[in-house]
């Protein structure tokens, strides 16, 4: 009888390599892979032809889906190629892991500390929030590193490259790796993670149930750093104390296809890889038993083809100089052969002329991948649509092929969260319900119209990939289409649907995102259009959505941080954004300068009000500026009290002096007394001013700015355009201090006398 | 006399760490080179050699830039170092060549009047009428004496040349040869010779490169430094050793200072405040370290001159602005968000934000 420890990389190809001939040497009759025993039912499935890696694993509490780890497998991974070998050979196989039953009922594990990798939140997903360590021993630990340190190289994942991944000869490999673990554990101390010290007795206790069973020869594949904890057996007494009375939780497992750029550490996946797509490549590299150096060539060759399907020229002459001076770097680093760093330095400096945008599409397209999985048919259920089942249930709304409407009433909670669910379900992507016209302004009714499709359940199968439950899914999927959308109103009209489908994870992120492209938008229109403007999905604007949306009080806090960035940005940049602009782009501005307005006035701050109301009075007084804004700021102005009527008189009659083109004039008159004429009707003085302006125009300037004094008189109400029209009919208005006289001839007895009798018809006492 | 010049050449100065780094020096050397490529990485990064001689670092920044471009010049491949203005690119290719060729003065700067003269050689007008097409009527530029003496050539700002001068360099790049058909005679380049080329990345669209060209430089982007403790360090050592050169009465800088005027142009450059909470408008001026070295050196010279000799907030904040509004109406919104969003809030930062704001 013989156990044989096989401690490996998770994910490494040169570990995979060498584990398959240590296998094909050893022929062993049993297999024990660290992995979850939940999953061992999926094993046989992993043999059939319709699967293709990378797939994962996936296991989840059955009762709570957000609870849920994924098992990754790649070509490339010794896992999978001890599956593939144990399913070729018809050798037995069990994972040996502390179970996930198990596992998922212990206390969420603390988040890992990643000395190495600052934990970049937006890109970490949030269903990998509190997911427990899986195929990786102890990020916070690193024992790779520690060698690696202790070797002298910066960085654990180049040394175990050049050390272990890079090498061809790999039958002493394995007693070496035991060894070095097992004296990097001698400097650890043992009790460090309850999670792990159950993992390793589990581990420890299916090894001795399988020598107990009489198979002979055992190979057992494990992460590096357990090696040594499985070679000595131990006390089987204290790991059952361990063992015993472990909570235990029901899980379902079930099959997802995996990509490579979230096998990739980019993609926030803890036990990823920096690089899987060039792990692919070097598995293929020796897989086909080809000489060491082809495998700069071919990645040279293949960095440099991709470059060339992308239009940039690249020469095969290209191609050899990359070579060398991969190979050059090599050397001067005493390395044997060049590794990815290398030939990403020979890449930047051969192929990019120094550039990073060429990089980055070597980088996602080839040393991440894009490979895509695929599973059978027969693969048990996504977790995704477990959850949407149940919230079908629960909020009783089927699923049915033809379509009905539905009148959902915001202010019942039923109603409320089957507005989240189909919102939430749109923005992964499954457009179930569309949000219908609907008559009337109250808000909180929505029409919906549902009608499902077959296609959705393909759908949600992929968006698996975003989040177990739909709540994460569409979280992270509005996070991303936030991050690809690159302008201002597209974003925002995505934070109000994050909002609307009760989305509080997202928002934080994408007030974020909302924040930082405010701060690079130099497009003042953009700002205050991001500021006010209602997007077409939700017709909501952000200003409406933090005055008068139910949103929470944090979220409240985040939006209107966002806001005040906003209008302290518009403030700034306003003066210029209204110079030289032309009617079109002054229309435009006008509206946005009212709606900013009305705005400001919504929030009730004073600091801001004042803030903004001097940049009114720069642009009031700004000369060249187009007529329709400098009229709108004084009336703004006028209507703040912050300018008395006098002074508007002033302006407006500078605006309306002989020296002002005729037509700048009317646009002046336009921004002042727009949708408003009541000004006109009750100040003396303006009045004046524009009758005087208009009787003393010529006749070709008069009827040149005809058209465009009757578009700012008719939008006026009727009331207002009959009482000016009567005022117009009067003749010159009339000097106050005659009015008075008039007044003074009043004989108060005769007025007095009419009194009893209005007051009876009006039903009051006097 | 040395006293007198104002800076002297990478090899002068440098010249006992180059003597003991070749003492020490057991590596294989290409051939013609002084040093070890590992040699030339240890002059330009410093360190320690076995008998105690310290190597001063003369870039400091991230080691593999400086891996790649000694790589690059021990194969046969012209060496481009692109960057922003103030990268330092003519610092380490100054050192580059002192190193390996113990000589940095094979020079040619390239302008918009760069001939191909300058490139491949000239003639000695009287002695040509005089006596007719000899070598002894020939003037050799940097370059062709580069090639015939196996050693660095250096071309400044590669970019600024017109295009079809830059395209003399083809041959000598490629066949390495230069051509002499008035003689019917060639200068073959000798093992060791090799060029280093700057360019400055702002301006790639001046005379940009030919693909012909392009193709057979490796091309190296010397970045802004990485940390701010690199900066303030660069900052802190230049400025020092600057100002005693000029003789500036004024004490050294408080480190405090430096700190601040570097967090700005971080922050500007990178356009987002240095906790990565909010982001920030870049302006249009590159806002490279040598730009806050004289920032502070200008500082300095005001505290010294016309203030009490202290480095203090409006001393800078004149120097500040001009570093930064370079485009007097597009990087003046840009420096005013920036002070009234970040400048104003800070702590401790009341007094520069008033500065400013006076200055402004």
């Amino acid at each position: 009888m013989s156990i044989h420890i096989f401690g490996i990389r998770h994910h490494g190809p040169g570990s995979a390599r060498s584990l398959v001939q240590a296998l094909q040497g050893l022929q062993p009759d049993l297999l024990l892979v660290e992995g979850p025993p939940d999953a061992e039912a999926l094993v046989p499935l992993l043999g059939h032809a319709d699967l293709k890696p990378p797939i994962a694993m996936l296991v989840y509490a059955e009762d709570e889906p957000r609870r849920a780890a994924f098992f990754p497998l790649a070509r490339f991974s010794p896992e999978w190629q001890a599956i593939r070998f144990a399913l070729e050979h018809s050798i037995p196989l069990r994972f040996m892991d502390l179970p996930q039953a198990h596992a998922l009922a212990l206390e969420p594990p603390s988040p890992p500390e990643q000395p190495e990798q600052p934990l970049d939140e937006s890109t970490t997903p949030v269903t990998n929030a509190d997911q427990p360590p899986t195929l990786l021993d102890m990020p916070w630990i690193d024992p790779l590193g520690a060698l690696a340190a202790a070797a002298g190289y910066d960085d654990g994942e180049r040394w175990w490259e050049h050390m272990v991944e890079q090498r061809r000869d790999g039958a002493d490999l394995f007693p070496a790796v035991l060894e070095a673990m097992a004296a990097l554990r001698a400097h650890t101390p043992a009790d460090r993670d309850q999670r792990e010290i159950l993992r390793e007795a589990w581990m420890r206790r299916t090894i001795r149930s399988a020598t107990s069973e009489g198979f002979q020869r055992i190979a057992v594949v494990c992460g590096a750093w357990h090696a040594p904890a499985l070679a000595e057996p131990g006390d089987a007494a204290s790991d059952e104390r361990a063992l015993k009375g472990l909570a235990r939780r029901k899980t379902a497992v079930t099959l997802t296809p995996w990509t490579y750029g979230r096998l990739a550490s980019a993609s926030g996946y803890g036990a990823g890889v920096a690089s899987p797509g060039w792990y692919d490549h070097l598995w293929e590299m020796t897989s086909t038993g080809l000489t060491p150096s082809v495998v700069t060539t071919r990645w040279m060759t293949r960095a440099a083809r991709l470059l060339r399907d992308e239009d940039l020229e690249i020469s095969s002459a290209h191609v050899i100089e990359g070579v060398r001076l991969a190979e050059a770097l090599a050397s001067l680093r005493g390395l044997a052969l060049p590794g990815l760093q290398e030939l990403d330095e020979a890449c930047r400096a051969v192929y990019c002329f120094g550039g990073d945008t060429p990089m980055q599409l070597i980088r996602t397209r080839l040393t991440i991948g894009e490979q895509l999985g695929s599973v059978p048919d027969d693969a048990p259920l996504a977790p995704l649509q477990r959850d949407l089942q149940a919230e079908q249930r629960r909020l009783r709304l089927a699923a049915e092929a033809t379509w009905r409407d539905l009148e959902l009433d915001l202010r019942k909670p039923n109603d409320r969260d089957r507005s989240f669910l189909l919102r939430r379900l749109n923005l992964i992507g499954v457009p179930w319900g569309a949000l219908r016209e609907r008559g009337g302004t109250g808000t909180f009714k929505e029409a919906w119209r549902i009608e499902w499709q077959p296609e959705f359940a393909v759908v949600l199968v992929e968006a698996s990939a975003w989040g177990t439950t739909l709540v994460s899914a569409a979280t992270a999927r509005a996070c991303d289409s936030a991050a690809k959308c690159d302008d201002l109103p597209g974003l925002v009209a995505i934070v109000n649907q994050a909002l609307l489908a009760g989305l509080p994870d997202a928002i934080q992120q994408l007030i974020g995102l909302l924040q930082s492209r405010s701060a690079q938008t130099s497009d003042v229109g953009q700002l205050m259009d991001a500021l006010v403007a209602e997007d077409r999905q939700t017709r909501s604007s952000l200003i409406g959505s933090l005055r008068y949306g139910d949103v929470r009080q944090t979220d409240a806090a985040l939006i209107g941080h966002v806001v005040d960035g906003l209008i302290a940005r518009i403030c700034v940049g306003l003066v210029p954004a209204c110079a030289a602009l032309n009617d079109d782009a002054a229309q435009a501005m006008l509206n946005r300068l009212i709606a900013v307005d009305g705005a400001i006035g919504v929030l009730e701050r004073e600091q801001q009000r004042q803030e903004w109301h001097a940049v009114l009075a720069r642009l009031a007084d700004s000369p060249a500026l187009h007529g329709l804004i400098a009229g709108r700021a004084c009336r703004l102005l006028l209507d703040a009290g912050t300018l008395s009527a006098d002074q508007v008189a002033r302006r407006m009659g500078l605006a309306l002096s002989l020296a002002t083109e005729p037509a700048a004039a009317a646009a002046w008159v336009e921004g002042l007394l727009r949708e408003s004429g009541l000004l006109l009707v009750h100040d003396d003085a303006l009045w004046a001013l524009i009758d005087g302006w208009v009787s003393g125009l010529s006749v070709e300037a008069f009827q040149a700015v005809l058209p465009l004094l009757r578009r700012t008189f008719s939008t006026f109400a009727a009331p207002e355009r009959r009482n000016l029209g009567e005022r117009a009919s009067r003749g010159p208005a009339l000097p106050a201090d005659r009015v008075r006289i008039v007044q003074d001839d009043l004989d108060l007895e005769r007025a007095l006398a009419v009194l009893p009798l209005v007051a009876a018809m009006l039903g009051v006492k006097l | 006399m040395t006293d007198a010049i104002l800076r002297q050449h990478a090899e002068q100065q440098f010249a006992e760490e180059l003597a003991a780094l070749e003492r020490h020096d057991t590596r294989q050397r290409p051939p013609h080179w002084r040093l070890s490529p590992w040699a030339v990485t240890t002059y330009l990064l410093g360190g320690r050699l076995a008998d105690g001689t310290t190597i001063t670092p003369k870039y400091i920044g991230n080691r593999r830039i400086i891996e790649i471009a000694t790589a690059t010049l021990a194969t046969d491949r012209g060496l481009l170092l692109l960057g922003v203005p103030g990268t330092a690119k003519s610092w380490v290719s100054e050192h580059l060549a002192a190193a390996i060729s113990g000589d940095s003065t094979l020079l040619i700067q390239g302008t918009a009047g760069t001939s191909e003269e300058a490139i491949r050689y000239g003639w000695n007008y009287a002695r040509l009428l005089a006596d007719g097409p000899s070598h002894a009527a020939l003037v050799a530029s940097p370059m062709m004496r580069a090639m015939s003496e196996g050693k660095i050539a250096r071309i400044e700002e590669l970019t600024r040349i017109p295009a079809e001068v830059q395209d003399t360099l083809i041959t000598i790049m490629s066949e390495k040869t230069l051509p002499i058909p008035e003689l019917n005679s060639e200068v073959q380049a000798v093992k060791g010779f090799n060029m280093i080329a700057t360019a400055n990345d702002r301006d790639r669209g001046v005379n940009d490169l030919s693909s012909a060209l392009k193709r057979r430089f490796n091309t190296v982007v010397l970045p802004l430094p990485d940390t701010i403790e690199q900066e303030v360090e660069i900052v802190q050592q230049r400025v020092e050793s600057l100002g005693r050169a000029l003789e500036l009465p004024a004490e050294p800088p408080a480190l405090e200072e430096i700190r601040r005027i570097v967090i700005i142009f971080r922050e500007l450059r990178s356009g987002a405040t240095a906790d990565g909470r909010t982001k920030i408008k870049s302006p249009s001026g590159t806002l490279s370290t040598a730009e806050a070295i004289s920032v502070v050196n200008n500082g300095l010279a005001l505290a010294g001159h016309f203030g009490d000799g202290r480095l203090r907030a409006h001393d800078v904040a004149a120097g500040l602005i001009g570093a930064v509004v370079k485009d007097p109406v597009q990087d003046k919104i840009v420096w005013q968000e920036y002070l009234e969003t970040v400048v104003k809030e800070r702590d401790g930062w009341r007094d520069l934000y008033r500065a400013c704001r006076e200055a402004l």
